[in-house]
């Protein structure tokens, strides 16, 4: 019993002492420059998944979507399920097909519905896209 | 003895086993498809004028062939002092890592490609690619570097400095063999003041990142100044740009791209921090 209160209270203490050591550290790397990788890391991926998603609610999307019989809030938790690495992966090859063009328009409208229905079991475009049935 | 009509084999169903082996044979060497095989257009042929051809010393094909390219870019640097970053001794090669590696320590934009797609699309676009074959079989490999400086299709031609004394020439299918058993591994390497065509902006944005860490400041602010120019509503090339800035000492350079990433997105706690760290610097 004494033994167990006693290192409850050397990990208290421990742990204190490490929070005290972790603020510390923080404040000391606030006086330098955040680099640009951790920013790419943190921000790019992030920006590529707000597009995706985004496409998913434009009209004529959703429009397509409903007609494959497809429910969009399904769509929208598969597409939120993928790795960082995979939509990275989704929209380089968005890129690559369209040749140079910029990733608007019907191509890209294209790619979202074939990447859901590829969820759902219809196509396999993506090679990554796991097909649950 | 035999009658003369007799034949030990069955003559007439191998003849036809043959000549159906050869029509599969033929269907393989089929000339290159590119509306099957590709989903960008490019131009039926294509052709890179002016990248050297550099015989290459023993082993040295991978440091050979970024010489080349570099040297295409204007540059002078010879595969001796490539070969002092990216070769690997024991190992008789250079790997495809310090491949990317020192392309980088040499201010080169590094970007890796993976497909038929991006390899035709950049030659297509004026960038020769470096290109990682298995010359030999999968059991026997016989590994190399070339660089892919053209292309045409009605001719089912594939041309290559492939660290010889003049131009390889190879069918697209047995290039593609070759390819094949170096996993499609490619290797764009350009001055940062231009811009490969078939690779994502994040991949250029970490390149740039990646010549940052590489101690190649002023190739990193040169290469967040181009993509600024080219995708202008990403703050992050901007951000990239500022921090290059003061990697270098320009503090006023500095303040000025940070202050335009802020305008571009305002709230980004990143943004703010170094704003504040270049103007206490500024301050003093």
């Amino acid at each position: 019993m004494g033994v167990f209160d006693l290192s409850r209270k050397s990990l208290a203490i421990l742990l204190s002492a490490q929070l005290l050591l972790a603020t510390q550290t923080a404040t000391l790397a606030q006086a330098q420059m955040l680099g640009t990788e951790d920013a790419i890391a943190r921000y790019a991926a992030m920006a590529d998944r707000d597009l995706l998603l985004g496409e998913l609610q434009r009209a004529e999307v959703r429009d397509q979507i409903i007609d494959l019989g497809i429910d969009p809030a399904e769509a929208e938790a598969r597409l939120a399920a993928l790795s960082d690495a995979e939509i990275a992966t989704i929209l380089t090859q968005m890129e690559n097909d369209s040749a140079g063009a910029d990733i608007v328009g019907t191509l890209f409208t294209v790619f979202i519905i074939l990447l859901v229905t590829d969820f759902l079991c219809f196509t396999r475009v993506f090679s990554f896209t796991r097909c649950v049935r | 003895m035999l009658h003369k009509g007799v034949q030990l084999y069955p003559l007439r169903p191998l003849t036809a086993f043959l000549a159906g082996a050869l029509a599969f044979l033929a269907a393989c060497a089929a000339p290159f498809d590119p509306d099957a095989r590709l989903t960008v257009d490019v131009p039926t042929r294509a052709e890179i004028a002016g990248v050297p051809l550099i015989r290459q010393e023993a082993f040295f094909c991978g440091p050979a062939s970024i010489a080349m390219v570099m040297q295409w870019a204007g540059s002078d640097v010879t595969q001796e002092q490539v070969a002092a970053l990216a070769f690997s001794p024991g190992a008789g090669g250079t790997y495809t890592a310090d491949m990317i590696g020192s392309s980088r320590r040499l201010g080169q934009l590094a970007v890796e490609i993976r497909t038929f797609d991006q390899l035709l699309a950049e030659v297509a676009a004026g960038h020769p690619v470096i290109v990682f074959q298995n010359l030999g079989l999968g059991v026997a490999p016989v590994w190399h570097y070339g660089v892919v400086t053209g292309y045409d299709f009605d001719r089912d031609e594939v041309y290559l400095n492939s660290g010889q004394a003049d131009l390889m020439v190879m069918p697209f299918a047995v290039f593609e063999r070759t390819w094949r058993r170096g996993d499609y591994w490619g290797l764009v390497v350009l001055p940062p003041d231009r811009l490969p065509v078939s690779v994502g902006q994040t991949a250029v944005l970490s390149a740039a990142a990646a010549l940052e860490r590489a101690g190649q400041p002023e190739a990193a602010e040169t290469l967040y100044h181009t993509g600024a120019d080219r995708w202008p509503d990403n703050w992050l090339w901007l951000f990239g740009l500022g921090n290059a800035r003061y990697a270098q000492g320009d503090l006023r350079g500095a303040r000025s791209a940070l202050r335009q990433a802020q305008a571009l997105a305002p709230g980004i706690p990143e943004i703010r921090a170094n704003l504040a760290t270049v103007t206490t610097a500024l301050g003093r």
